[in-house]
């Protein structure tokens, strides 16, 4: 299957949840999803019969100053294509359902967006830091953060 | 006499091992050997730790001689990276991605600068990508030789010969490297569109007789331990990883080429003039130690096939875009892009955010070893702690590139 069936093929299954679908050459699918859908998102796009994004491969939280931003890249296997998931995070209450339970992957990758960026997993099984030291203080990769002596006590 | 010492409070990741124990002696899972109760024991390994190559530090809880958990702790050597690319432009981040997994550093630098180039739609010289090309393989098989070397050196003593002999051969690798680029690891070498020097005169042909004499270095190592029986039965069988950890998990690279898994980005997402060389992707069926070893040694021969391929058709041509000048300052348009490629220890990208400035907005790597290392507590858990080294050993990981 190439990649325009896979996205129209996308558009006609997900409609009205995946939005902005794109494809970035040659071979991933870029789409948005609304925060609340994305666990069920999640779990029908890796269960999908003829696409099927079995294999997580990173997530990355973005900073885009007004709001953030959660990353999902994920691959299929069937067809050798990847989807490229943009999850909108407010601010104000950065908070995201886990997707832990879909793809087991995830763990690290959301321990590691908390520890950068702060977005908040709900649900996932042991949301520590995972770079910094337990006792760091902020989160460095958000654009406003400022580095103080005391955010890190034991350096 | 050591009062002044403190002794330090235990971190989250002991407390969490703890947590774990008491909650299976709850459950009524307490080690009972014959009748007689052991207690379990926590006990840190690392972070400096020689089996562990490098600051990863594993929380093991030990019931004797058997491991029952692990909780790796990472982050010993967190250089903040990708807090550094905010402020370099994308000209001067450069010889900081060298620096992420250093073993293998100029196919880190090859994946970044690929991204930006796809971002701001730089075309590369096609000179230079057959010399990206090039040392891009010549690094791999310095890279397995440091993989497989110490991890057979953690094994047994036959592997403290094998890991003299490989660094030896990975030294004429070095040389050539440093003649190119100046550089023995730390390469700065690949330029947007280009690479930083043409070849120097007669390189190729010192080239060519590392790829004459190099086959008959890997038939000694492998009969140094392919036959060996100590070796076979301490790897046969051990630490396997099934197909469902490497889909589940996103395990890559040799690693998961040993589970029988057919995936190799230079094939599955043909980047440079890879789709023009031909070179076959290497995978076993077990998933064991010994496999993985098998796939490294293998995967040294099919290097030097595409090596030797690229040396014959080696276009003629600038190796650097337009002037001799790089293009020192670019502004990429706004957008994102991620681009993946095949370092020796799996997939290996960059994912870059552009706001239309001279600054990344956002840079994330995708490091095969984080994605590795995190299957670590299913696959030593059950395992002798010998064993555990071994299989560690074995997975090859680089601390640089988990903790950027």
């Amino acid at each position: 299957m190439d990649i325009d069936a896979i996205a129209a093929l996308l558009l006609e299954r997900f409609a009205g949840e995946l939005t902005d679908v794109r494809i970035q050459e040659p071979d991933t699918i870029v789409a948005g999803c609304a925060r609340e859908r994305l666990e069920d998102v999640a779990a029908r796009l890796k269960a999908d019969s003829e696409v099927g994004y079995e294999t997580l491969n990173w997530i990355a939280g973005v900073d885009h100053r007004t709001s953030f931003e959660a990353v999902y890249h994920v691959y299929s296997w069937k067809t050798n294509t990847w989807i490229e998931l943009h999850v909108k995070v407010p601010k104000a209450d950065p908070e995201v359902a886990t997707v832990t339970g879909v793809w087991p992957a995830a763990d690290w990758h959301e321990r590691e967006a908390w520890d950068m960026v702060g977005i908040r997993f709900t649900g996932h099984p042991d949301l520590r830091r995972i770079l910094l030291k337990d006792d760091f203080v902020g989160h460095p990769l958000r654009k406003d953060y400022v580095d103080l002596a005391e955010n890190h006590p034991h350096v | 006499m050591y009062d002044h010492f403190e002794t330090p409070e235990p971190d989250e990741a002991v407390k969490l091992a703890l947590r774990r124990i008491e909650e299976s002696t709850a459950r009524g899972e307490g080690s009972d050997v014959d009748g007689l109760e052991f207690n379990e024991v926590v006990v840190n390994m690392g972070p400096q730790h020689p089996s562990t190559h490098g600051v990863l530090r594993l929380v093991v809880t030990l019931d004797g001689e058997l491991v029952k958990d692990v909780i790796p702790v990472i982050g010993y050597l967190h250089r903040c990276k990708e807090k550094l690319a905010e402020r370099r432009t994308y000209f001067q981040y450069i010889p900081i991605v060298d620096r992420t997994e250093y073993l293998a550093s100029i196919n880190c630098e090859w994946a970044y600068v690929m991204t930006v180039e796809k971002l701001a739609g730089i075309q590369v010289t096609r000179r230079a990508e057959f010399i990206r090309v090039i040392t891009g393989e010549l690094m791999r098989i310095a890279s397995h030789l440091v993989a497989v070397g110490t991890f057979t050196a953690d094994l047994s003593p036959l592997g403290t010969a094998m890991v003299f002999y490989m660094f030896r051969d990975r030294e004429v690798i070095l040389d050539l490297m440093e003649e190119l680029t100046g550089a023995r690891m730390m390469f700065n070498y690949y330029r947007f569109g280009g690479v930083r020097y043409d070849l120097p005169d007669g390189w190729v042909e010192r080239c060519r007789d590392f790829l004459k004499m190099f086959p008959r270095k890997i038939k000694e190592y492998e009969a140094l331990v392919d036959d060996n029986a100590v070796f076979l039965q301490r790897t046969q069988g051990t630490g396997v990883i099934t197909q469902q950890d490497v889909v589940d998990y996103g395990i890559t690279g040799p690693n998961a080429r040993a589970s029988g898994i057919d995936l190799d980005l230079r094939r599955h997402r043909p980047y440079s003039v890879y789709p023009e060389l031909d070179f076959e992707v290497i995978t076993a069926q077990h998933g064991d130690i010994f496999d993985r070893y098998r796939c490294r040694m293998d995967e040294m021969r099919e290097s030097l096939k595409i090596v030797e391929q690229c040396l014959d058709m080696l276009p003629k041509g600038p190796a650097q875009l337009g002037s001799l000048r790089a293009p020192y300052v670019i502004t990429p348009p706004p957008g994102s892009c991620y681009v993946g490629q095949e370092n020796p220890r799996g997939e290996y990208g960059t994912y870059i955010e552009s706001d239309g400035s001279r600054y990344p907005s956002r840079l994330k790597y995708r490091d095969p070893c984080f994605c590795n290392l995190q299957l670590f507590p299913k696959l030593l858990s059950g395992n002798k702690i010998a064993d555990a080294v071994a299989i560690s050993g074995s997975i090859d990981l680089v601390l640089g590139g988990i903790d950027r």
